[in-house]
């Protein structure tokens, strides 16, 4: 059935979208982007869109895709924000256009109940238990006891659908596969597997709803089975684009942890221990090699870190540390292939160890060009990343193969009104761009306070003073705030003070996962959270919840990270600024994301307080100003304090 | 070489309207990239231009900082009722008394009001400056309402 309605249709005061949505108000930015978006699909061109918050994006780029009727991907930021469009937005963008295509949701493999796991750790009949069975405490315990009756009906098999399981639960990685553990084919459940279906699913909709992880990986094939779903899309939409850059070139690169050396250890245990009990050094080598993996892991500082691993391996205890390793997962890997066709498992096991060799070779290239080679460590793991400096080619060659419309929007993604920053970090040199501002009324909105005579940013006074500021603040929006330091020590300094000094209660990161933090600050609207800012990502807390954000500094990437290091020499070799090309915009789009935090809505009041004196006395405060929106700005604590105490008093008034 | 002190004749320019024309001419000079010290008669002044300054149109930013807030360098405008702590070309001096450290300029910024005993405290400033040998003129300030 070929379709006759038009995106101005469906977006006039009278049209689809008007009759089936109680309220929806026509906006000219919206049907903007609509049209520009249509126009792209029609000529499978590339387009990138700064649409301001606020703007409709989401109905902007879906009405055209429907009404184009042809296969969409549309890929965003996280799992929450996927479940938002796939049961709220696509249903009602569907209904309205009254469209018959299909949708569908697919996340990324963790999400999905394993049966075969689920039998094989847990099995209601002990004896096919495996005999080295995980040992879990009473809340985990209680958790599978939730799992098991929810899997005993459900449908998609999709974790998300037990809410009342904690998301950090330490159940879901004993009920859920890793491309590592994955049999994949060979395995019994393959019939009845939930990601299978759901892929299948996946597969056939005309209309899918991923997430950028899964997106990449699909594209960089580091998932088995992948591959399958970019080249059947016709239309390829990022929402949360300004995301992409770092998350492709994390699947563009290769990594290599301790984690994959034990858990490839553990299993060849549980094999040796249920299935090859003959061979012996099945087990030695194992256990060795989970003796080598552990002592890597404690050649370096105790805190997490994270550093230029060319630098460590010239080092010779760092040297011999990894070849250790690499000795021993050489002598496993001839015990396994001994081994091969015995058991599934084992073959599972064998493959994984040869992968795992393969990397231990990427990872002591000291010299191979146009690549970072960085090492990051957890209190029990390390990890070694070997990323690609720019993903512009790699990524540009996949588009123009495509034969497809690639849109890419959100909220953040100019700098000063320019689309370069983001466009040369995917190599999208010849795609279509189009701002739309906001339609929010930020001067009335919000208010950008940078207070006066801040001690340096070493000094010893320096969280004391940052407490005096935020005291006040606090008390005039009645908590409802957020503290975003750039630093952990900086953070617990402050949350040591503030405990003393304010009644409001503190949420402070670490102390339980983010979405409880987050949930608790929205069930308790007078307590203050304190994190770092990367925690705003994807936070978000509408309405009345947040009405202060407080920032102790400007969100520049810190210098020590060995990739930011290696990308600012290679900028330096062509002779440019690393600053402006790479420190400058990053924290750019990191503190416009912060203001999309703060103002969500028509009727969002709030203030932004940046402690940090350089957005005024340096020549690139002007780059700041210039991307941001047009917040009211004051250096007068007093007056941030008055504005907060207005908001507090409409509220007030509000409710009685 | 002779220091050039300008006197811009402010009429009967308002307290407002005055520290918006001052802000002007720091504009100015920043874009002419010579490093600008605002010198005031106290704290409170010094208050009001940095948050005048602040709260320009982010095209007409101007980079700027209170004393102590941007090291010991400063920023390309200083606003501060102290003595500077680096050297710089302009001052735009809104004291009543001509600062000992004005020799330290090649270009004075000074405003004269229609009031009577403000204009009496210019006149003194203005003989100050040709006793110190300075180059003396004045000009309306034409952009002032």
């Amino acid at each position: 059935m070929k379709t006759t309605k038009s995106v101005s249709q469906a977006f006039s005061s009278t049209g689809s979208l008007a009759k089936a949505i109680t309220g929806f108000n026509p906006r000219q930015a919206q049907l903007d982007m609509s049209l520009e978006v249509e126009q792209v699909i029609a000529d499978k061109a590339t387009l990138l869109v700064e649409a301001g918050t606020g703007t409709g994006k989401t109905f902007a780029y879906l009405v055209p895709a429907f009404l184009s009727e042809q296969k969409t991907i549309v890929s965003t930021g996280t799992k929450t924000l996927q479940e938002q469009l796939f049961h709220k937005d696509l249903p009602l963008v569907k209904k309205a256009l009254s469209s018959q295509l299909k949708i569908a949701l697919l996340k990324g493999r963790s999400n999905y109940l394993c049966t075969y796991r689920l039998e094989e750790n847990f099995s209601s009949q002990p004896q096919k238990r495996r005999q080295a069975g995980v040992q879990l405490d009473a809340a985990t315990l209680a958790d599978l006891v939730k799992v098991r009756q929810w899997s005993s009906h459900t449908k998609s098999g999709d974790l998300g659908e037990l809410t009342d399981v904690a998301d950090d639960s330490a159940i879901f990685a004993q009920v859920t596969s890793t491309t590592d553990n994955c049999l994949g084919r060979q395995c019994p459940d393959y019939e009845s597997c939930y990601l299978v279906k759901a892929r299948e699913r996946a597969i056939e909709a005309d209309v899918l709803v991923v997430n950028h992880h899964l997106f990449f990986a699909d594209l960089a094939l580091k998932d088995t089975g992948f591959g399958e779903l970019i080249p059947t899309a016709q239309t390829i939409i990022f929402d949360e684009a300004h995301q992409i850059p770092d998350i492709a070139t994390e699947y563009f690169g290769q990594s290599f942890s301790t984690r994959q050396l034990l858990d490839l250890a553990s299993d060849c245990l549980q094999q040796y221990r249920v299935e090859l009990t003959d061979v012996k050094q099945l087990g030695k080598a194992a256990e060795k090699l989970q003796r080598s993996a552990a002592d890597f892991r404690l050649l370096f500082g105790q805190n997490p870190e994270r550093g230029d691993w060319r630098q460590r391996l010239r080092m010779t205890t760092f040297s011999q540390g990894f070849s250790h390793v690499v000795d021993d997962l050489k002598f496993l890997y001839e015990v396994l292939k001994l081994c091969i066709s015995r058991t599934e498992g084992i073959d599972n096991c064998f493959e994984r160890a040869t992968q795992l060799l393969n990397l231990c070779d990427l990872m002591q290239q000291l010299d191979k060009p146009g690549t970072s080679l960085w090492y990051e460590t957890t209190r029990r793991h390390i990890t070694l990343h070997l990323t690609p400096l720019s993903v512009a080619d790699k990524f540009s060659e996949v588009i123009s193969k495509s034969d497809s419309a690639w849109i890419f929007t959100s909220a953040t993604l100019a700098v000063d009104s320019q689309f370069e920053h983001f466009s040369k970090q995917l190599g999208l040199n010849n795609a279509r761009n189009m701002l739309l501002d906001s339609p929010f009324d930020y001067q009335q909105q919000s208010l950008l306070l940078v207070p006066r005579y801040l001690p340096e940013a070493h000094a010893n006074n320096r969280a004391q003073a940052l407490v005096d500021i935020a005291m006040p603040l606090i008390e005039a929006s009645k908590g409802r705030c957020f503290m975003l330091f750039t630093s952990y020590r900086m953070l617990n300094q402050v949350a040591e003070i503030l405990a003393e000094m304010i009644e409001n209660p503190l949420l402070v990161q670490g102390q339980m996962a983010k979405r409880v933090l987050l949930d608790h600050f929205i069930e308790q609207p007078d307590s203050v959270l304190l994190a770092t800012a990367s925690f705003w990502e994807g936070v978000d807390v509408r309405g009345d919840s947040l009405t202060c954000v407080i920032i102790d500094k400007l969100p520049f990437a810190s210098p020590d990270d060995p990739l930011l290091q290696a990308r600012s020499q290679d900028v330096k070799r062509q002779g440019k600024d690393p600053f402006a090309k790479i420190q400058l915009p990053q924290a750019v789009i990191a503190l416009k994301q912060g203001v999309g935090r703060l103002i969500r809505d028509i009727d969002d009041q709030g203030v932004m307080a940046i402690c940090d004196p350089r957005l005024v006395n340096r020549h690139y405060g002007q780059v700041f100003l210039n991307s941001l929106p047009d917040m009211q700005r004051t250096r007068e604590l007093h007056r941030a304090v008055t504005f907060l105490e207005a908001i507090t008093a409409k509220k007030k008034r509000e409710i009685e | 070489m002779t220091i050039q002190a300008i006197f811009y004749l402010m009429g009967h320019a308002s307290e407002q309207d005055l520290l918006h024309f001052v802000c002007e001419q720091a504009t100015i000079a920043f874009r002419q990239n010579k490093r600008v010290f605002i010198y005031t008669e106290d704290q409170d002044c010094a208050h009001q231009l940095d948050e005048l300054l602040w709260s320009l149109d982010a095209q007409s930013f101007v980079p700027h900082n209170l004393p102590g807030e941007a090291g010991h360098q400063g920023s390309p405008v200083e606003i501060s009722w102290l003595p500077p702590t680096s050297s710089r070309q302009v001052l735009i001096n809104l004291a009543t008394e001509v600062p000992d450290f004005a020799l330290q300029f090649s270009q004075i910024i000074d405003f004269v009001s229609e009031q009577e005993e403000l204009k009496q405290l210019a006149r003194q400033r203005y003989r100050r400056y040709q006793q110190k040998g300075f180059h003396v003129e004045t000009r309306p300030a034409s952009r002032v309402a």
